[in-house]
């Protein structure tokens, strides 16, 4: 209940197939619930693949809540999956009353994706605690430079990459030491890399790290490597250059918009450029003061910068007009000419359902919670356990 | 923030498409200028295909279709009265499903499941075929006729277009107008059918290609997936 926010658990298995379809409607009594004991105003949802977050959106449309919704990821338009996903999408989006991406190029790819209106997308990227990771006190020696690599072990974050690019930095640089944290599947072909090229004593790697080891694992390097094929904004990023470090990472996605150029070196997802730039922050490593460049992240994003920017959103939420149940349907219809028709139906036997609960619990039946002691409500109602807190 | 406060400055910076350093002053969060979408990239592999182009590739499959044809023209010419219209018409409805699937050209390094289940197919008709036929000296026959036609003929089609793609479009039309021939003293009704199919895999299907082709809408920009240009050795 810190500062005002709630947390409500669902009471639900975890959903392992999407969209099966009890769960379309299985959460639409509980939300109800929840959404009038509360006297919620705004539900805002996070994450373009969570169901619970499409289930949400959703019902509240159809209850005729405003609506929010952050996207945080990036998806390509050719395979079967995305397409699917984008459909999904696409139709929480089509009535959605606002939307938040975490960079420009999320916002982008957002729009092409649900087909919203760009004006109603606004960018607010992520903050990093930057109490939470400051420079070490004493700066590490430069005998030797150690480059940090945190990340899921995964293809996705260019663990293939890092194969290919750490014995050619460790060949060139008889000085470089590498540490890796993180696990995955891909963590098999860094130790096969590690032996073949018998790299042991130059390339540690810590497995898992806890977000709590976070810090104490950064601030023992000099440099952080990110390797990502993908990537929407990237925090670690963020981490990394509170903590004082300078970031080499791969051009992808939203990377080029996350800091100023001086900050970071940059390189296309390609080995031989890879190991160009790592050279290259090896040799400005000299003028990169730990922290300097730890209070102009204290500038560059703060989370307080974040909620005033929220709020704004909220506001501007709260000004959409109200609709009617058929103009909304008439948005969904124009979603495409099969997939139109069934968000349609899918829509109006929501509404049949929530007009047949109304009957059964009267929304004046159901308690509405006391008002605890705060300066002010919350808006938002947070039922995801992986989402910042934003306090207003 | 300070920023926030700059609202009212007049001389406004110029708006950057950047994520750092709050809100930007002058400018709302939802500010969407030409730079939007400028990294999107539209049809950008999308291969123009020529008619004639098409139309001459898919002589290939005509060809298989006339061989799966004449395989089974000469079947039933061996099988004369042995055989009764339902089992003919059961094996050829099996055939057709290892028809579909039998033509492996360029595949002769590295077979794909496909290829070894229109080998399989072509076989299990073969050994019902054989199944109905009165002596043993029949059997093998049949059986080892159709081995040679099934096994052989993709080979033997793949080395031809190698040499000479003039020589594979003369063969594979004296061989859909020698099929055609012997479809037609067979039977009539079986005559349209294997000529309405060769129009259908040889016009209309290219012309098909082509108009779908409009509707190719492919999208492509930084948020793309990067694409690693090594193979993984795993």
């Amino acid at each position: 209940m810190t500062g005002g926010l709630k947390v409500y658990y669902v009471p639900w298995r975890p959903f392992i197939m999407q969209n099966t379809f009890p769960t379309i409607y299985g959460l639409l009594p509980i939300m109800r619930t929840i959404l009038i004991r509360e006297r919620i105003t705004i539900v805002h949802g996070h994450q373009a693949f969570s169901t619970l977050c499409h289930e949400a959106l959703m019902h509240a449309r159809t209850m005729g809540y405003k609506v929010v919704f952050t996207d945080h990821s990036l998806y390509g338009f050719a395979d079967a999956g995305s397409i699917h996903m984008n459909k999904v999408l696409q139709f929480t989006l089509a009535d959605v009353s606002q939307a938040i991406c975490v960079s420009h190029t999320s916002k982008e790819n957002t729009v092409l994706r649900s087909g919203l209106p760009p004006q109603k997308v606004f960018v607010i990227p992520n903050a990093v605690d930057t109490s939470m990771f400051k420079p070490a006190v004493e700066r590490p020696s430069r005998s030797e430079i150690v480059i940090v690599v945190i990340s899921r072990l995964v293809y996705r974050k260019g663990t293939d990459l890092l194969v290919e690019v750490i014995p050619e930095v460790c060949r060139l640089n008889p000085n470089v030491r590498f540490i890796i944290g993180g696990d995955g599947p891909k963590r098999v072909r860094l130790e096969e890399m590690r032996e073949k090229h018998s790299l042991q004593d130059r390339v540690e790697m810590l497995g898992a790290v806890p977000h709590a080891q976070v810090r104490p694992v950064l601030v023992s390097g000099h440099i952080f490597l990110n390797s990502s094929l993908t990537e929407a904004f990237c925090i670690a990023i963020l981490e990394a250059a509170s903590c004082g470090l300078l970031t080499v990472s791969t051009r992808v996605g939203g990377v080029p918009e996350v800091l100023p150029d001086d900050m970071i070196v940059l390189a296309e997802p390609d080995p031989s450029d890879m190991v160009h730039a790592v050279q290259k922050a090896i040799s400005i490593l000299p003028s990169i003061d730990p922290q300097v460049m730890h209070n102009r992240m204290k500038e560059l994003y703060n989370w307080q910068d974040v909620a005033k920017r929220t709020e704004i959103v909220y506001d501007h939420a709260l000004k959409c007009s109200n609709q009617s149940t058929l103009e909304r349907l008439s948005r969904y219809l124009s979603c495409g000419p099969w997939a139109g028709k069934v968000f349609c139906f899918v829509m109006m036997v929501g509404f049949l359902l929530w007009q047949l609960l109304e009957l059964w619990q009267p929304a004046d039946d159901i308690e509405e919670v006391p008002d605890v002691s705060f300066s002010h409500n919350c808006d938002e109602e947070m039922l995801q356990k992986n989402q910042w807190n934003e306090e207003e | 923030m300070e920023n926030l406060a700059g609202n009212s400055s007049p001389p406004r910076s110029r708006w950057r498409k950047v994520a750092y350093g709050g809100m930007q002053p002058g400018y709302d969060d939802n500010h969407t200028d030409e730079s939007f979408l400028e990294g999107m990239v539209m049809n950008a592999s999308v291969v123009k295909r020529d008619m004639l182009k098409v139309m001459l590739d898919s002589v290939s499959i005509s060809e298989y279709l006339c061989i799966v044809a004449l395989v089974v023209l000469v079947w039933t010419y061996t099988l004369g009265s042995t055989l009764d219209e339902n089992s003919l018409l059961f094996i050829d409805a099996s055939l057709l499903v290892s028809e579909s699937t039998v033509k492996a050209p360029g595949v002769m390094k590295n077979p794909a499941l496909t290829s070894c289940i229109s080998v399989n197919a072509s076989v299990v008709a073969s050994v019902f075929i054989a199944s109905r036929l009165p002596s043993r000296l029949h059997v093998f026959a049949i059986m080892l006729f159709s081995l040679q036609v099934f096994l052989f003929a993709p080979l033997v089609t793949y080395c031809i277009k190698k040499y000479s793609f003039r020589l594979h479009l003369c063969f594979s039309i004296s061989l859909m107008a020698m099929t055609l021939s012997f479809v037609y003293m067979l039977h009539r009704l079986l005559f349209v059918l294997l000529l309405s199919l060769l129009v259908f895999v040889n016009i209309v299907c290219p012309y098909w290609l082509i108009k779908i082709q409009e509707y190719k809408f492919e999208i492509n920009g930084p948020w793309d997936e990067a694409k690693l240009c090594f193979d993984i050795t795993d």
